[in-house]
């Protein structure tokens, strides 16, 4: 490298890429800036209640997209999309809660979610040439008015980023429109930046370096909770596979962002979309539609007992003893998402009873917030911790006083669950014991 | 269906680390240590092959099992024909398919259950709710979409109308802040459906069980000679575009991975020593104040 002969060489090589790199580069931001534009949000709603992750959503899409149209120009939107049936009073909401625009499909057979027909109907919509020259004639209102639209609106042809949400419906959904729209997805995401990249790939730019503009930085925890992995949907820059892949969108974790205050004063921006409705597309039918109450019941208990892996080293003793803690203290037993995973080799009976989903806290089950909860042998991963940390008080014990579970909680008893377990049930006893006395000594 | 009139189904399954206590092995920093943790079919993957199981036992179905990845992935095909009695195990294996996104796998596997059965056309295709490893429940849905067949997720329970052509399903949907739902669903075949993690098939009569008995039975026989019913495909022999599928066919890449910085701490958490009885009553005594004037029975 230092030698006056490499230098030369390394110069050269540099030039050539430039020119490569420059010429690229500009035809790709051309291309993007025409065709791709805006945040598109598909909200979730269930018999006209919007769900609470819909206005998480708008909320980080707000800020995303105001700190966006601070550095970049063409100014971009916020667009939430709504399909369901009777909701067209909804669209106001999704206007203070941080949308400038919604697109509303209103139709009685969009009354539920049927994933062929909702995944057709957000494909039309988000390609709609119609709706997005409306999205920017309200971003130049005077001079469509004197103008053709036509003329003057750039050539869309699909959304710039794409956000569902990451419960089931929206995973499947994300899933099928995504490959409708022939574009990727990263899932399950809890953190999102928007930034100019100098990506080096194998296959994207054929190994030279090429500056990816405005590209979405999803960032997705993995299954233990310890690493963080950043997911970018990247255009096929390479000469020998060229290939567009907008929007980026990702499933966004139900819990994790916050919503913005909301605003009555934000001006309403409401386009109607009338759905294409296929009668073939009709022959899935949903016959019954029931609500079904949960045998596992955290919203009516003032205590929750959780347990995770820590539970290891004698795992049949500890869940005796953790049913007992429940017992006493009148609580409902949860778990964390490791457990669930595979059971352990315990009895049948506790197999069965414990190691369910439908106990799992966090974000691949229940959010809970209870006045007591207990994190027994539970490390603290992030999926857990979004499940757990709107709890009142929290008692964590836990051999390891550096486990991330210490920041989430009021107490942390350091000791193996099989040993301290005993001494607090013991000392809980004592305590109601004491409390009985008087009733002891009127009889 | 086939020209007797019988149902052709697949499942599609995923070789995963197994996460059971014993054989799954954590770094100390928490992450997955791949190297110490054994591979096996995902718990997932074991509940689409029992539905299937319940097909070929109340409909006598024909099933094929597939699954994209390197050779040692046959264990899984081998552990899922031990559960469904598979006829027929078909295993997606290229270098080329290497580093694929959800995107360029449904790729593949579409263009693999198209080969399934003699080319004749698959009515149900069964599939996990999600990899315990990857957790992007994507492949399943985005598969079904590519094949062109209506997806149905979450499903805890179907029955078909083989004289109809029509498939009814029973289906659990979960949403933070909603109520749990059951919906019932009635569609043509074909249909895609991933199955709950709570699927349990019932089988009520007798003669049900003596069929199930009889296919289990049978399945210990196949599945020990599994490599009879292996067949192996490349790009090549699948015939795929090699730039739809592996890193070329994918939109994402992964940019970095990085441990999760540590959040700044929401509580200031008291640090007792569990070995002391004193230490547990003054916890006790703070449970109580907690919890204020519950009574707790």
């Amino acid at each position: 490298m230092t030698s006056p002969l490499s230098s030369i060489s390394q110069t050269k090589i540099k030039e050539n890429q430039e020119t490569f790199i420059d010429d690229t580069r500009k035809e790709n931001e051309k291309e993007i800036e025409e065709n791709y534009r805006h945040l598109y949000i598909v909200i979730e709603q269930e018999e006209g209640t919007i769900l609470p992750v819909s206005f998480e959503m708008l909320g980080e899409a707000r800020r995303l997209i105001d700190d966006f149209n601070k550095r970049y120009k063409p100014e971009e939107k916020v667009v939430a999309i709504i399909l369901g049936h009777n909701i067209r009073h909804l669209c106001k909401e999704l206007i203070y809660y941080g949308a400038d625009i919604v697109i509303c499909a209103d139709h009685p057979e969009l009354r539920y979610n049927r994933n062929l027909l909702y995944t057709k109907i957000i494909s039309q919509i988000v390609t709609d040439r119609t709706c997005a020259e409306k999205i920017t004639s309200s971003i130049h209102p005077v001079s469509t008015a004197t103008t053709t639209p036509a003329s003057l609106n750039p050539i869309f042809s699909k959304p710039r980023y794409m956000f569902f949400s990451a419960d089931d419906t929206g995973r499947h959904l994300s899933s099928t429109v995504m490959a409708e729209l022939e574009s990727g997805l990263a899932s399950d995401i809890n953190k999102l930046v928007i930034n100019d990249l100098e990506i080096r790939h194998e296959h994207k730019t054929k190994g030279k370096p090429i500056v990816y503009e405005k590209t979405l930085e999803m960032y997705r925890p993995d299954f233990s909770g310890f690493l963080w992995t950043t997911i970018l949907c990247l255009d096929n820059l390479n000469p020998d596979n060229k290939k567009k892949f907008h929007p980026q969108a990702c499933s966004i974790i139900p819990g994790v962002f916050s919503r913005i205050e909301r605003d009555t004063t934000r001006e309403e921006k409401i386009i109607d979309f009338d759905p294409n409705i296929s009668q073939e597309d009709l022959k899935i039918k949903i016959i019954n539609r029931r609500i079904v109450q949960s045998k596992v019941d955290f919203n009516n208990k003032k205590t929750i007992v959780s347990f995770g892996r820590g539970i290891k080293e004698s795992p049949e003793q500890n869940i005796k003893l953790i049913e007992n803690l429940a017992k006493e203290l009148d609580a409902e037993i949860g778990v964390s998402l490791p457990i669930s995973k595979k059971p352990y080799p315990v009895s049948e009976n506790l197999t069965s009873t414990y190691m369910i989903p439908d106990r799992v806290i966090g974000t691949s089950g229940r959010k809970v917030n209870p006045l007591l909860y207990f994190a027994l042998g539970i490390s603290g991963a992030v999926q857990h911790i979004a499940g757990m940390k709107e709890s009142e008080f929290v008692i964590s014990i836990n051999q390891d006083i550096q486990a991330p579970i210490i920041d989430e909680s009021d107490i942390l008893i350091k000791g193996k669950i099989e040993e301290v377990l005993p001494l607090l049930i013991n000392e809980i006893k004592k305590h109601k014991d004491k409390l009985q006395i008087p009733q002891g000594i009127e009889q | 269906m086939n020209p007797d009139g019988t149902l052709n189904t697949a499942v599609i399954v995923k070789l995963e680390p197994d996460f059971s206590e014993g054989n799954v092995s954590y770094n100390a920093d928490g992450t997955l240590n791949r190297a110490e943790t054994k591979n096996i079919l995902g718990p997932h993957s074991a509940v689409a092959s029992t539905a299937a199981l319940y097909s070929k036992v109340k409909y006598g179905s024909r099933v094929s099992v597939a699954t994209m990845g390197p050779p040692i992935a046959e264990a899984a095909l081998q552990q899922s024909q031990l559960i469904c009695d598979a006829d027929e195990l078909h295993l997606y294996s290229d270098r080329i398919f290497a580093g694929a996104d959800t995107l360029a796998t449904a790729e593949v596997l579409k263009a693999g259950i198209k080969k399934m059965a003699n080319g004749q056309p698959i009515d149900i295709v069964f599939a996990g709710h999600r990899a315990s490893d990857g957790e992007t429940g994507q492949t399943g849905p985005q598969t079904a979409w590519k094949l062109g067949y209506p997806f149905i997720g979450n499903v805890i329970d179907y029955d078909v109308d083989i004289k109809r052509g029509y498939v009814k399903v029973q289906r659990l949907i979960k949403s933070y802040g909603y109520h749990d739902i059951i919906e019932e669903i009635e569609a043509p075949l074909p249909i895609f459906m991933t199955l709950d993690p709570s699927f349990i098939p019932f089988f009520n009569t007798i003669s049900q069980r003596l069929k199930l008995a009889r296919h289990q039975k049978e399945a210990i026989g196949r599945s020990s000679q599994y490599k009879e019913y292996l067949k192996v495909f490349s790009a090549q022999s699948l015939e795929v575009n090699s730039k739809a599928v592996g890193l070329p066919g994918s939109p994402t890449i992964v940019y970095k991975v990085e441990k999760i910085p540590r959040a700044k701490a929401n509580r200031k958490a008291d640090v007792i020593d569990g070995s002391s009885q004193g230490n547990i009553g003054q916890v006790v005594t703070r449970i109580y104040d907690t919890l204020g004037g519950t009574i707790i029975k």
